[in-house]
């Protein structure tokens, strides 16, 4: 899918008539949801109240974009299916070995490193305070970076809606501020690793849109060369050494 | 500027070089400016900010010995960890896994949420809940078991809820939990480590271990031991080992089968036949005693023995026979014996060398005695009694269980006061227990016991286990098979009171949380008051009643408030502060002792046994006819030269070398050397031992980059002779198999180990404790993505974790002290076979379940007993009836 976005060279004056700003308007909310979705998808597991929306009202739309869940997800009653999925969440995005979702780990290789700094500042700056509603959670989560990308984009929207367009425009820049800085140099990579890894089609499916829907938002204002940069950054993972065991004496001294 | 003299540079260097030259010019400099390291810690800065770093002193557990510790926390996390100076013992020092222990707060694959089973056990499927949540299903499963056991009242029901630990350094708090739950089945895991050390000791002079006065000693024999690397109390040991061989100009001489970093660094090293150190040692006792050097007038007065005994008791231990059995030569035994008893003062040191056998407990007595006959004990520089200091209970204490644990204290081994643990799934295999709620506390059995393929099968196996918690904050193999982990945090995150008998200035220390528990998560003590509170919620079963404390923090400040010294410093406040207490003095900058305010060394206490009955203590007092002081019906001290002192912990307060204990059940109540099935092997055959290393414990820290980047393989050791003569290279694929099974590792071939031994160290092999321990982060690359992180990335430049040797171990046990025999399992080593692959573990259940049966035989009631102990003057028609103990150990 793709979300069409003004360039952010686009001025207040620029934007001129109704007809852009609704347009604008009507654009960053959509946005706004789809954000706000990913983020609740992937910050915690799923409950009635999200599998009800996805398989009821969200099933035409998502399947209108091509985001087909198949007819076990759509069948299976929903207290197992409800189970399943935590069992996979947490074995995906939880458990020891797993494909740990806060950008401290990726960065550092350690949980609640300067990164989460970096976020937490940023939800603040914007206004925000983050909360752990269980334990081992961190400001730094994917899902909460998505989540509050939403937040700004819901307050864009609002702004518009109201013809603050110097508002509109802050909170624009924050937000891709905020996914240039925080989310573009490892999201999109870690989202296509975690969809390799996930077992589970429901988690592969949203992974696979979450990246295609970061790569989407930072190809809006960032431009080719930077964007290589960022493709190549997204790429990195553990390097295979090409080390001979046998080279050193085996002692291990 | 005409005036102004002028010189060259290279005048200047001719001046420079004239004055480094002069002897009186070497002091001259600045004494203003010092460099920082010369402070000796105790202050931090960031080096990008300048600012303070805040000091957080607390006690280390990355192992057991507890050294004292200052975090330096900087925007709330913990960016360096160094020694506390205040600690009179470990004297500002960590220890390399010290240093690395806040990679643990960190560790990406730490478990920081509870977690509920939802696969098959072991599958690794899992489904996150809260502590809430994880605490209530607890309290349910505890609950239900003392429903049960009320119902039919039968409180012998409760002993099916079981605690098995590894370290437990709550400082009795999980006590407190199992008796308030009203169960005695507790095991921990010293019949794995030192147990029959413990029982070679305590009934000879109370405490289990020795406090050797290394710094002040003049000679030291080290018997099995790699204090300088990682024997109990390393740090503090060798530091003071150091200081008495350097320092002091003590002469050390070292038994070990391996050239371990303490033989290389002894004046003299010797390898002897494993489990033969007892010979060594009684041959030792045999010439000081018959060579007439021994000190009459200690073992007159302070052991319940006499010389005339002693002599005739060591007739048959001569150096001669001490060569037959051990390889070390008789003339080198007469020397050193001579040596010892004629060098004053003088000490031995012993650890897991001499007592991991079967009769392991006769080996450590024998050691032991060397000390007593030449009159060394609490003597400065001698072989001292461990000082520590205990703190109260919060009341109101739980009373034991009502009714004891056949698990914690199997009737087989009445002297082995330390558990059993190896033997509790056997047991609880063949029906003689049973358990409901099997709780697992740092412990990791599947890995670090021997046959640990049985622990995996038992633990995996709902209908003896029915449910399995584990408290560990990491994935280790044991965890991995629980139903419910409700993970502790680290201990750089939580509160325990501390006195670990390190040195010989006691003291108290704490641990305290360095910074708040990462992410919300719960130390350990507050899931115990949670669980409680769940299982008796009303207090209705009288159990609330032993957790009533609103913080953690109160429950410390119950430990410290009203201890008397302490409590006038500040109690509770003054050990968050100092961390430790009392302050003795502090680190001299030149000598690294402790000092006073005048630079004086602070002496320790000596001859802690000769101190005075206090007169209170005396009233009522009766003294019988072998000079032991009564007092309602317990012995408080013992008549010396018409003195009242108050002597040692044993029934008589004297040194009972003669131990009617041991006796009792027909095991020699003097030190022998008995030898051992091992020392009967084929000539194609090797003794399998295993080793610890200075950079890791047995199992807890292969995940931490630092020490795994240091230490990762264990290849085994092998002599070359014995490596030529199974055309075995240094580096080959190698087969070392056991009686159970076989491993494939690699051979290291050095002159370091004895011929008749193949060495293989533990900490490696892991197949579980995260991607690290595992190297998964290689095998799985996009399923354990770091991502950019470039230390883990690229600078983990090894693809070897190593082999793990426990699943050939065999279960044999001594029967005394109960102690895991982790030296005598012999084995062939030969090239690896077509197919073999590196790593390969091979083992059986069925031939553990024999050894299991194999080992009773040795217990006191078994056949092997009898046989091998014919000397001993009992009734062996009438020995004691097999019983439970009361209460459990």
């Amino acid at each position: 899918m793709r979300i069409e976005m003004l360039n952010t060279s686009t001025s207040r004056e620029e934007m001129g008539s109704q007809t852009d700003i609704s347009e604008r308007m009507a654009e960053t909310d959509a946005l706004a949801h789809l954000y706000r979705f990913v983020a609740r998808v992937l910050e915690e597991e799923a409950d009635d109240t999200l599998l009800d929306l996805i398989r009821g009202e969200l099933r035409g739309p998502l399947e209108a974009l091509g985001l087909h869940f198949d007819e076990e997800f759509h069948n299976t009653p929903l207290e197992a299916l409800r189970e399943t999925l935590a069992e996979e969440y947490t074995c995906l995005f939880v458990a020891p070995g797993c494909i740990s979702p806060y950008a401290s780990v990726f960065e550092t290789g350690c949980m609640f490193k300067e990164p989460a700094d970096r976020a937490i500042e940023a939800y603040r700056a914007a206004g925000w305070d983050y909360h752990r509603r269980m334990s081992g959670e961190f400001p730094d989560h994917i899902g909460t970076m998505l989540g509050f990308c939403g937040l700004l984009a819901e307050a864009e929207a609002d702004a518009l809606a109201i013809t603050e367009l110097e508002r509109s425009d802050e909170l624009r820049d924050r937000r891709e501020r905020f996914l240039l800085d925080q989310l573009g140099s490892w999201g999109p990579g870690w989202c296509q690793r975690a969809a390799e890894a996930a077992m589970h089609p429901f988690y592969k499916t949203v992974l696979s849109l979450t990246e295609s829907l970061l790569w989407s938002e930072l190809s809006q204002f960032v431009d080719r060369r930077r964007l290589r940069d960022l493709a190549e950054l997204n790429r990195r993972e553990p390097k295979r050494l090409d080390y001979d065991a046998d080279f050193r004496k085996a002692s291990g001294l | 500027m005409s005036d102004s003299l002028k010189y060259t540079r290279r005048d200047f260097m001719k001046i420079g070089g004239a004055m480094g030259a002069a002897a009186g010019a070497a002091g001259l400099a600045s004494r203003r400016l010092v460099a920082m390291e010369n402070e000796l810690g105790g202050t931090d800065f960031s080096p990008t900010t300048g600012a303070e770093r805040q000091a957080v002193p607390y006690t280390c557990l990355a192992c057991n010995i507890e050294d004292g510790g200052v975090a330096y926390v900087e925007n709330g996390r913990i960016v360096k960890l160094e020694g506390n100076m205040d600690h009179p013992n470990t004297r500002g020092k960590l220890c390399a896994k010290g240093n690395s222990g806040f990679l643990h707060v960190y560790d990406p694959d730490r478990i920081m949420t509870p977690l509920l089973r939802t696969g098959k056990r072991g599958e690794g499927k899992w489904k996150r809940i809260s502590y809430d949540e994880a605490t209530t299903l607890l309290a349910q499963k505890l609950r239900e078991v003392i429903d049960r056991a009320n119902t039919d009242q039968r409180p012998e029901i409760l002993n099916e809820i079981v605690f098995k630990w590894g370290r437990d350094r709550s400082g009795g708090a999980v006590g407190r939990f199992m008796h308030a739950l009203g169960s005695n089945a507790m095991l921990n895991h010293t019949n794995i480590c030192e147990s029959s050390k413990k029982v070679g000791l305590e009934p000879s002079w109370g405490p289990d271990i020795e406090s050797c006065d290394w710094a002040n000693t003049k000679y030291i024999l080290n018997f099995g031991s790699n204090v300088l690397e990682t024997a109990y109390f390393m740090n503090p040991n060798s530091q003071r080992l150091v200081d008495g061989v350097v320092g002091n100009k003590a002469k050390l001489v070292s038994f070990d089968v391996r050239m371990s970093n303490t033989s290389g660094f002894a004046d003299e090293a010797y390898f002897p036949y494993p489990g033969t150190d007892a010979a060594i040692a009684l041959a030792i006792c045999h010439v000081i005693m018959n060579e007439d050097l021994y000190d009459a007038d200690f073992i007159r007065d302070w052991t319940n023995v006499t010389a005339e005994q002693l002599i005739e008791h060591l007739k048959p231990y001569t150096p001669e026979y001490a060569e037959d059995e051990s390889g070390v030569p008789a003339k080198d035994i007469r020397r050193i014996a001579r040596e010892f008893a004629t060098t004053k003062p003088a000490t031995t040191f012993s650890y897991r060398g001499p007592c991991k056998h079967v009769w392991g407990a006769y080996q450590e007595a024998a050691i032991h005695m060397i000390n007593v006959i030449t009159g060394n004990v609490e003597k400065k520089g001698g072989y001292c009694l461990p000082r520590g200091m205990g703190w109260p209970q919060p009341e109101p204490v739980p009373p034991k269980g009502k009714t004891a644990s056949v698990i914690a204290a199997p009737p087989l081994y009445p002297l082995a006061s330390h558990h059993v643990s190896t033997h509790a799934p056997y047991m609880i295999m063949k029906g003689e227990a049973k358990v409901s709620v099997w709780m697992s506390y740092y412990d990791n059995p599947v890995y670090t016991y021997p046959s640990s393929h049985v622990w995996k099968d038992f633990l995996t196996d709902e209908n003896l286990v029915p449910f399995l918690v584990s408290f560990s904050p990491y994935m280790s193999e044991t965890t991995e098979q629980a139903d419910l982990i409700i993970p502790d945090v680290t201990y750089l995150e939580r509160h325990d009171p501390e006195s670990m008998p390190s040195g010989l200035y006691p003291c108290l220390s704490i641990r305290q949380p360095v910074i708040k528990p990462l992410g919300g998560t719960q130390e350990f003590r507050q899931t115990l008051i949670d669980v409680i509170r769940k299982v008796d919620p009303d207090g209705s079963l009288g159990i609330k009643q032993y957790f009533a404390f609103d913080t953690v923090e109160d429950w410390m400040k119950a430990h410290f408030d009203n201890i008397p010294g302490l409590k006038e410093d500040g109690g509770w406040n003054f050990m968050k502060k100092k961390g430790v207490w009392p302050i003795y003095g502090e680190v001299d900058k030149e000598t690294a002792k402790i000092v006073d305010k005048n630079g004086n060394e602070v002496d320790p206490d000596y001859g802690l046994y000769t101190k005075e009955v206090s007169a209170s203590d005396m009233e009522g007092a009766e003294v019988t006819a072998d000079g032991t002081i009564m007092k309602d019906g317990h012995a408080i001290g013992v008549q010396v030269d018409g003195r009242n002192r108050v002597g040692f912990g044993t029934p008589s307060r004297r040194i009972e070398l003669y131990k009617e204990s041991y006796r009792k059940y027909g095991f020699n109540p003097l030190p022998v050397y008995k030898r051992l099935p091992s020392r009967d092997k084929q000539p194609n055959e090797l003794v399998l031992t295993t080793y610890k290393v200075n950079v890791h414990t047995q199992s807890r820290t292969a995940s931490l980059k630092y020490l795994a980047e240091l230490y990762h393989k264990n290849p085994a050791w092998i002599n070359p002779k014995t490596a030529a003569a199974r055309g075995i290279r240094d580096g080959e694929l190698i087969r070392v198999a056991s009686k159970l099974g076989h491993i494939v590792t690699r051979a290291h071939v050095t002159e370091g180990i004895h011929p008749e031994v193949v060495a293989i160290s533990t900490a490696c092999g892991h197949s579980a404790y995260g991607r690290l321990a595992q190297l998964k982060q290689r095998e799985k690359a996009a399923e354990y993505a770091q991502g950019g992180e470039a230390d883990i990335d690229n600078n983990v430049w090894w693809n070897d974790k190593g082999v793990h040797p426990n699943p050939i171990i065999r279960l044999a046990v001594d029967p005394i002290g109960g102690s895991q025999g982790w030296f005598d399992t012999v084995v062939t080593v030969s090239k690896a076979q077509p197919g073999d692959n590196y790593g390969d573990v091979v083992s059986s259940i069925e031939e553990s379940v024999n050894d299991y049966e194999e080992t009773l035989r040795y217990a006191y009631t078994g056949d092997l007993h009898r046989a091998n102990h014919k000397e001993v003057d009992i009734d062996w028609d009438n020995l004691p009836e097999p019983e439970l103990h009361a209460s459990g150990h």
